[in-house]
């Protein structure tokens, strides 16, 4: 007998494939995540992480395979379809609006996120219902003090933040956060951790991250790729003492280490 | 993101008043370079919308100008149709066709974008010096001027003329800042930063720009309307590239993305053009000289650049000040 009491999985992604000639960087992929969970990715650089996020918001478009979002298919819809429906990004790479001031650009991910970008008369800047988004928005990302500066004159641990906080002013159901801490001191690594604590639980997550401690400490459950595969998924725990794991993936992690 | 700041205001007032004063202190040939100042400024800001805030270099400004100024003779000329309906005729046109380009462009980007809508400017452009019905390369004459006695004004008085140009041209640039300031403003000011990021929080970018490049187009159409009724005389020149690239030149000397700036670099190049011609027929020399330091420069123009100097100036001010003096300039 089903389990009625399961509710169906937010992301459901099945036999994703994608080949960039003869590579092949993502080989039948399948995962499903569960309302409000913490995923974390783990695996060495090119096992297709970033991949399967580019795959995930329609940036790529799989060679065989479907995903289904909140029960709909959405393998042929465009980025912003996507992002329109619920799904938001961070990238690994800053991904900012270079020239504009922090407010300014959590305002236009919230004037997104609100539908608010049509008129030719009233200014969005201006409603309130978005400033509510950008103060809580900042607070999430510890970024209130310093709202006005420029992007291009803030830190790189702050813009970071904003990588982050962007995403998150789009008011997504689906978060992926490609490796946030990318780049980032100790100090500041803990400080993301704090920060993805505090977001609500109600928000479904799929984090890449290569800070062990990090990835153990947010995840509820863990998927390993290598190569293109998931390899691994598993309970933090299950993970740690996992031989497959230690082998392809913390072997060479501790060997930089 | 646009900021109408007290400076730019205080500018835009300046410049306003100075070509109006010029116009009636002046004689006919002031008034005349009053006009063409006035409507070269607003093709200038109708540009600067695309091309400062959007990302998007058209180089089919001119060919948008034309068609409109074809759109209003031809109503006039060839169907007898009253001036009124010929602007509404020059300036629909003129949206439809910036709506088309727009929407054929907006998924290519910098070098493209520009190559594509000189292809689609040129198109225009032949296909009316091909037209024997409008004239070919002769043109069409007898394009009447609106009659606007009932709120008394008399358009075929020279002076009239220049100040309704500069009325319109107040309103263009009105119409230019409240859209630049409203949600759509900001959105497009978000692609012009970021497209892909734009894409990746929701928004369908090519209609965005599609819907900027038309509005762009209609604010265009109307200096094309007024142009037509300037020297009641069309002809395909009006459509032709060259016109496109000179209107970027005004808004890259300028200050391209500063809205006022572009206005003030149309008035700068035709007093330059008329000044210089009294000298020398190679004026072009002259204002590509200008235009090359301008771009050696940093290529934020001239309006550009005496706002960038004005911050840094606050800045070491404010820093001084904070710091209670001690601060490295």
């Amino acid at each position: 007998m089903r389990d009625t009491s399961a509710p169906p999985p937010i992301l459901e992604v099945r036999g994703l494939d994608k080949s960039f000639g003869g590579i092949h960087v993502t080989r039948r992929v399948s995962l499903a995540l569960a309302p409000g969970e913490r995923r974390v990715i783990l695996g060495p650089n090119g096992a297709g992480k970033t991949t399967l996020f580019n795959l995930l918001v329609g940036e790529l478009r799989p060679g065989a395979g479907e995903i289904v979002f909140l029960g709909q298919p959405i393998t042929r819809l465009s980025v912003p379809a996507r992002a329109r429906l619920g799904i938001a990004r961070s990238y690994q790479k800053n991904n900012l609006f270079e020239e504009l001031t922090i407010r300014e650009n959590l305002a236009l991910a919230a004037a997104a996120s609100l539908g608010d970008t049509r008129s030719f008369f009233r200014d969005c800047f201006r409603n309130p219902e978005l400033r509510a988004i950008v103060d809580e928005v900042a607070e999430q990302v510890f970024l209130t003090e310093i709202l006005d500066t420029e992007v291009r004159n803030a830190s790189y641990g702050n813009r970071r933040q904003l990588e982050v906080g962007i995403a998150l002013a789009a008011r997504p159901k689906l978060l992926l956060m490609d490796e946030p801490t990318s780049g980032v001191g100790p100090g500041m690594i803990e400080g993301f951790n704090r920060m993805m604590q505090a977001l609500p639980r109600s928000l479904s997550m799929v984090i890449i991250e290569h800070d062990m401690d990090l990835a153990f400490d947010v995840a509820d459950r863990i998927t390993v790729m290598n190569q293109g595969e998931v390899v691994f998924e598993g309970a933090p725990a299950e993970t740690r003492d996992n031989a497959t794991v230690r082998e392809i993936y913390l072997g060479d992690w501790q060997g930089h280490a | 993101m646009f900021r109408q700041t007290p400076i730019r205001t205080g500018a835009g007032i300046a410049l306003i008043a100075g070509l109006a004063i010029h116009a009636s202190r002046g004689g006919y040939f002031d008034r005349e370079i009053v006009i063409e100042i006035a409507i070269l400024a607003m093709l200038a800001i109708s540009l600067d919308i695309v091309a400062g805030f959007g990302r998007m270099i058209s180089l089919c400004h001119g060919a948008i100008f034309g068609l409109a100024a074809y759109g209003y003779g031809t109503a006039i000329v060839k169907f007898g149709l009253p001036p009124s309906t010929g602007l509404v005729i020059g300036i629909a046109l003129a949206i439809a066709f910036g709506a088309l380009v727009g929407a054929i462009c907006a998924g290519t980007v910098g070098i493209f974008y520009i190559m594509a809508t000189l292809a689609f400017g040129q198109i225009a452009y032949v296909l009316i010096f091909e037209s024997r019905w409008l004239g070919g390369d002769d043109g069409m004459t007898g394009v009447r001027r609106m009659d606007l006695s009932l709120i008394g004004l008399n358009m075929r008085d020279s002076l009239t003329f220049a100040l309704v140009c500069l009325a319109v041209l107040v309103l263009v640039y009105i119409a230019a800042a409240v859209v630049l300031r409203s949600s759509f403003g900001r959105t497009l000011s978000g692609i012009h930063a970021n497209e892909a990021r734009m894409r990746a929080v929701g928004i369908n970018t090519r209609m965005h720009k599609t819907a900027a490049f038309a509005f762009s187009a209609a604010l265009a159409g109307i200096a094309g309307v007024l142009k037509a009724q300037h020297t009641m005389f069309v002809s395909p020149e009006l459509l032709f590239w060259t016109l496109s690239g000179e209107v970027l030149i005004i808004v890259i000397l300028g200050g391209i993305g500063t809205l006022i700036g572009p206005a003030i670099g149309a008035t700068l190049l035709v007093l330059l053009k008329h000044e210089v011609s009294h000298y020398t027929v190679y004026w072009h020399v002259v204002v590509g000289a200008v235009l090359i330091l301008a771009v050696l420069a940093g290529g934020r123009g001239l309006f550009g650049e005496f706002e960038y100097r004005l911050a840094r100036w606050r800045a070491r001010r404010r820093a001084r000040r904070g710091t209670g003096g001690a601060a490295d300039a």
